[in-house]
Order: structure tokens, then C-alpha cells, then sequence
């Protein structure tokens, strides 16, 4: 059990810091409320159009701010000697995963409670009888989200370029959780009357099941010095 | 060398023959479809592209999985090999698609599942071929490379079945379907051909990388 | 045991070598009988690294710092030992302010407290005399006779002089990779043994 005692050191050391600084979470609501606000000018006043969208909005929204906290994640570490530090402590090395993971995970949930009520506020849509739907899908895409995201900032954490490496191998891998949390989001806001939105609800709760199984299975390999 | 050499040869040899009884047969003998005419005949090298590009990038994902078990750089190599020509065909299953589709449906992309797919495969190959020009060691090159490509693969069949649901709640799929004979057996001669092309490319290619590793290990030792 | 060498010659490398965080690229070594290979785990339980920049965190305090490095380490932090601990390294009084806040030299110490809180059998460190003045170098020396006197084996990287190097009881000199260890047979020896090709530790 001590993976999950070093796990939670880590979330703890992070959280705190976080709570500190408070670099991230504002640079990510700041930024995703200008993501949100910049997407209202785009589509004009026209509110019909814009709750027809809303949903998508929002993911895009969420999957840019979640990009911008990834590419902090392990820079937090750069600056106090980095990964390697983390490295040199004994136990299973998954536990860094877990820890930076979990991180990652609140502080997102954290924005998003934020960005989705202000989305409903600049979208004009009524939010609240929604809101056990939009909570499901909001966790269950944001672990989607995080788990790939973390894995893959471990693995370019050292590598040139980057900033542009990470969105490039995550996109792609992220369709499956973007499709599901933009098409369960829409469905759920418009009402969804015939239950559709429980499937993707499955697609992205498999997809969160089976990444967190080979993510957290391959890690190791992707720490290898 | 010599049987290598000869095995080329010979593939190279089947590879073209194969490919222009294929063409010839998928021009000029077999039917033009009722429906859509002489420009259906493209399904003759777009379905078989397609076909090579996911196969390519099964191998890339075989050899992945061998690699971090084993740590062999021959499996490496032609995870690598597989991958820049499972690209090449990747973009011209997608051209091909969009050579099609304009006279057919009067636009050059549809959200079709398997057109999309192929897309988001692209993009993936394109990720593992970035990550593989950033890696300057050759040893986390290969290791980070093969995560990607175990990694991207598995994810694959996720994305085609999120595509298709996608689809279907906004519109049902559309395929080609062919049932006739000749077609078939057109379809499955050219299917032959690009089989065959990619292993004379990947022949080659595997080659060409073994001598690029052995130069980059003695650089490594006079550095 | 010290190493002294030029820069460049590869003392970093070793240590984190030893330290397990660089994978041997040829050969094995063992360390305390835990291969480097396959049993690295092993040798980072007993295994304590002093860096040049040290690995602390800017927003945490002192304490907290130090509350984490136990943390990881597996061992439950206990207040009085890192009271002890902070004591020793002389940062009591500034025990709860950020790490920011510190100079050069207090960072050294704290990281130089992160080889205290957790028992350790080898000591790795590497230009621990860098950044800190004639009272903490005087530190570093107390606590390296510390170590010696407890049985904990220390390997010392420094280009410059003090006492700990002076007293060190094998010298080896490392240059563009290959070690030459100064005559002197000690039962040192006995907690790292190093092998591979030519004798010498492969440092990549």
C-alpha cells in the first residue's frame, strides 16, 4: 500500500503548492474563459445557435485549459531538480503517476466548476436540471482527459519541442473522450429524451477503464532513464 | 547478401507485375459501376490502400509490443519501417477518398467512420514519426516510440467505434457495398499487389534502417 | 571514499549511477549485493543523493520539504525528527518559512538535511562544499564524520578541498570516464564493488 501513501504525498505536495501559488488555476480559468468568450463574439448573438453548441464549446474550452495545466505538471517538478528527483526515492515508480494523475484531475475539476456554470451563464442555458448529467460527464471525461494527458507529459517531458509533441500525440488519442464528453454534454442540455447520452456515458467510462489499465501498467517503461 | 538481394528482386519483380495486372484489370476489363461510373474504379486502389495502411500499423503495433518485452533494436526497425510506409499509404487512402467522394457525393470529406479513422490514424503515425526525429538517443527513441505505438493502435478500434456511433445518431453509414464476383476478385488481385508492394518497401526499408543504425552506433563511439 | 577529477570527467554521472537513476548503457554493478540492473529498487531504499541543486520545492517551507522527502521515503513523519533535523542543519528558526525565501546556502543545507531524515547506508554527494560558506562546509564535514562513525559508507564528489576530503580513507581520481583509485586497500571496498568491461565502471 505504500503506492498509495507516495501517491498521495505527491497529490498532497502539489495541491498545496497549488493552493499557494494558485499559478495554474488562474492561468486555466482565465484563460478558458477567454476561450468561451472569444467563441460567443465568433458565433454571434444568435442564443438558439449558441446552446446547439454549447456542449462543444465547452469541451473545447476544457480539452485547451487541460492542455495548459499538463504542460505544467512536471515543469512544477523542473524547477526543483525535476523528474529525477522524484525518481531517486525507492518504491514502485507508478506511484508518481498516480500522484501527478490524481493532481491533475482535481485541479481540472476544480476549472471546470468554474467554466460550466459561467458557460451556462454566457450560453444562456438553464444548467441546473442538468446538473447530475453534466457532473457525470465531467468526470468522467476529465479522468479520460487527464489520464492520456498525464502519461504523456511523463513521456515528453524531456524531449525536444515539447510543446508541441504533447498536443500532437494527445489529440489524436483523445477523439474517443472528446467525441463522447461533447455528444453526451449536448444531449444532456437538450434534454436527451430518448437516453442516448448512457452511451456515451459507457464509451467514455471503457475508455477511462482500459487507459487507466495500460497507462498505469506501461509507466514504468516511459520513466526508464 | 546474395539471397537477400535476390529475395528482393524477386518480390520487387511480383510487386509490379501484380500490380499492373491488377490496374489493368481494375481500368480496362472489369465493369464500370451502374450508379457511378468509370470513377468507382478508384475503390480498386482506395480499399486496398486502406487495407495496407491499418495493416502497417498492426505490424507497428506487433513490433512495438515486442520490443519493450524483448529490447531487440530488429524489432524496432521495422516498427519504424512499418510506419513511414503505412503513412504513405494512410495519405493516399485519404487522397483517393477525396478523389471519389467529390464526383460522387459532391464533396471532398465525409464523416464516414472508416474515412475519419483513417484521419485520426494519420495524425497518430505522424505523432510517432515527430517523436522519432525528436529523440536524439537511439535506445529512448525506440522505447518511447513503442509506447506510442502500442498505445495509438489500442486505441484505434475505441475511435472507429466512437466514429460510427457518432455517425449513426446523425446519419447512417455509407458503404460501398459490392457483392458481384468480378469485382470481387478485382478487388482482391489489387488487395494482392499493394501486399505485395508493401513487403518489397518494407524489405528495402528494413534494410536501409538496419545500415542507418550500425552508422549511429559507430558514430556514437568516436563522439 | 572522494572522488576528485576535472569537469566533465563523469563524477555526476557515477553518482547517479549509483544512485540508480542512470541505467548502466553496458555492464552491471553491484551495490551492497543489488545488481544496478535488475534490482535497482533495492539500492534506492539505502540510498541517499545530495545534488548540486538539491531537489526541494520552492513553496514548500522547510519543514515541509523535509515532512515529503520522508514521505517518500516510505517512513512516517514524525515532528521530532525533523525538528532534530533542522537543529542539526541549523535552520530551526526558519523551519516554516518558504523555501523561496532562502539563500543559496540554506537550500544546501536543507538538501543536505534530506540525507538525515531517513536512514541511509550510503551517502552519495555530489560538490556538497558548493554554495555554502566556512560554517557550512564545517557542517558538511561534521556530518560526513557522522556517517563514517555510524557505518554509513560515503561517496564524496568534490573539486574542492576540506576536511572530509582529506579524511577520506580511499581517493579515486576520475577522468573522461575511467577511475583510478589512489593505493590504499580499505574495507570500503566491501560496500561497492564495481564490474564490467576492463574493470572500470562503464559511465555512459
Amino acid at each position: 500500500m505504500s503506492v498509495l501513501h507516495r501517491a498521495w504525498a505527491i497529490v498532497w505536495k502539489d495541491l498545496l503548492i497549488e493552493a499557494r501559488t494558485k499559478q495554474s488555476f488562474n492561468a486555466m480559468v482565465f484563460f478558458a474563459a477567454l476561450v468561451l468568450f472569444i467563441f460567443s463574439f465568433a458565433l454571434g448573438p444568435d442564443t438558439e445557435l449558441l446552446q446547439e453548441v454549447a456542449g462543444g464549446l465547452l469541451w473545447v474550452g476544457i480539452a485547451f485549459t487541460g492542455l495548459l495545466s499538463l504542460s505544467r505538471t512536471y515543469q512544477n517538478e523542473e524547477t526543483s531538480g525535476g523528474l529525477e528527483g522524484l525518481r531517486a526515492y525507492p518504491g514502485d515508480s507508478r506511484a508518481i503517476y498516480l500522484g501527478k494523475l490524481l493532481g491533475n484531475i482535481v485541479l481540472l475539476l476544480l476549472v471546470e466548476a468554474v467554466l460550466i456554470p459561467a458557460a451556462g451563464i454566457l450560453f444562456q442555458a438553464n444548467l441546473w436540471p442538468h446538473a447530475l448529467g453534466l457532473a457525470a460527464v465531467s468526470i468522467l471525461g476529465t479522468i479520460g482527459f487527464s489520464l492520456v494527458g498525464t502519461f504523456y507529459s511523463a513521456l515528453t517531458v524531456n524531449l525536444r519541442a515539447r510543446e508541441v509533441m504533447l498536443p500532437l500525440l494527445l489529440f489524436p488519442a483523445l477523439v474517443p473522450v472528446l467525441l463522447g464528453a461533447v455528444n453526451a454534454t449536448t444531449l444532456i442540455l437538450e434534454g436527451d429524451l430518448m437516453g442516448e447520452a448512457v452511451v456515451w456515458l459507457r464509451v467514455l467510462g471503457a475508455f477511462d477503464i482500459i487507459f487507466f489499465v495500460i497507462c498505469i501498467w506501461i509507466f514504468p517503461i516511459a520513466l526508464e532513464e | 547478401m546474395g539471397v537477400k538481394s535476390s529475395i528482393e528482386k524477386v518480390l520487387g519483380i511480383l510487386a509490379l507485375g501484380t500490380m499492373l495486372i491488377g490496374s489493368y484489370v481494375g481500368l480496362a476489363v472489369v465493369p464500370a459501376d451502374a450508379a457511378q461510373g468509370n470513377v468507382q474504379r478508384l475503390m480498386y486502389v482506395h480499399v486496398p490502400a486502406a487495407w495496407l495502411a491499418f495493416l502497417a500499423f498492426f505490424v507497428v503495433f506487433v513490433m512495438s509490443v515486442l520490443y519493450l518485452i524483448q529490447r531487440d533494436d530488429r524489432w524496432d526497425r521495422v516498427a519504424a519501417s512499418s510506419a513511414e510506409i503505412g503513412v504513405v499509404f494512410t495519405v493516399l487512402t485519404l487522397l483517393l477518398g477525396m478523389m471519389w467522394g467529390k464526383p460522387t457525393w459532391g464533396v471532398y470529406w465525409t464523416w464516414d467512420p472508416r474515412l475519419t479513422t483513417t484521419a485520426i490514424l494519420l495524425a497518430i503515425y505522424v505523432g510517432y514519426g515527430a517523436l522519432r526525429s525528436f529523440a536524439e538517443d537511439g535506445e529512448k527513441r525506440a522505447r518511447w516510440s513503442a509506447i506510442v505505438g502500442v498505445i495509438g493502435f489500442a486505441n484505434v478500434p475505441i475511435v472507429y467505434m466512437s466514429v460510427t456511433w457518432w455517425r449513426t445518431l446523425h446519419q447512417p453509414p455509407s458503404s460501398p457495398r459490392s457483392v458481384d464476383p468480378d469485382i470481387l476478385w478485382t478487388l482482391m488481385l489489387n488487395l494482392a499487389a499493394f501486399t505485395l508492394v508493401y513487403l518489397y518497401l518494407m524489405v528495402r526499408r528494413i534494410r536501409f534502417a538496419k545500415l542507418e543504425g550500425e552508422l549511429e552506433k559507430r558514430m556514437a563511439y568516436n563522439a | 571514499m572522494c572522488l576528485v577529477g576535472p569537469n566533465g570527467a563523469g563524477k555526476t554521472t557515477l553518482l547517479k549511477l549509483v544512485a540508480t537513476l542512470l541505467r548502466p548503457s553496458g555492464g552491471d554493478a553491484h551495490v551492497m549485493g543489488h545488481s544496478l540492473l535488475n534490482d535497482p529498487d533495492e539500492i534506492r531504499k539505502r540510498t541517499g543523493l545530495l545534488t548540486v541543486r538539491g531537489f526541494l520545492y520552492d513553496d514548500l517551507s522547510a519543514a515541509e520539504n523535509l515532512h515529503f522527502t520522508m514521505r517518500m521515503a516510505g517512513l512516517k513523519p514524525r515532528r521530532e525528527v525533523i525538528a532534530r533535523v533542522l537543529e542539526r542543519i541549523g535552520l530551526a528558526e526558519v523551519a516554516d518559512n518558504r523555501m523561496r525565501t532562502f539563500s543559496t546556502g540554506m537550500r544546501k543545507r536543507l538538501a543536505l538535511g534530506q540525507l538525515l531524515v531517513r536512514p541511509i547506508e550510503i551517502a552519495l554527494m555530489d560538490e556538497p562544499y558548493s554554495g555554502l560558506d566556512s560554517q557550512g562546509m564545517r557542517l558538511v564535514d561534521e556530518v560526513v564524520a557522522d556517517f563514517k562513525a555510524a557505518g554509513t559508507t560515503v561517496l564524496l564528489a568534490s573539486h574542492q578541498d576540506g576536511e572530509a576530503v582529506r579524511e577520506a580513507e580511499k581517493t579515486g581520481i576520475l577522468r573522461r570516464g575511467h577511475l583510478e583509485i589512489l593505493p590504499e586497500s580499505e574495507p570500503l571496498s566491501r560496500h561497492l564493488s564495481v564490474g564490467g568491461p576492463a574493470g572500470a565502471p562503464e559511465v555512459d
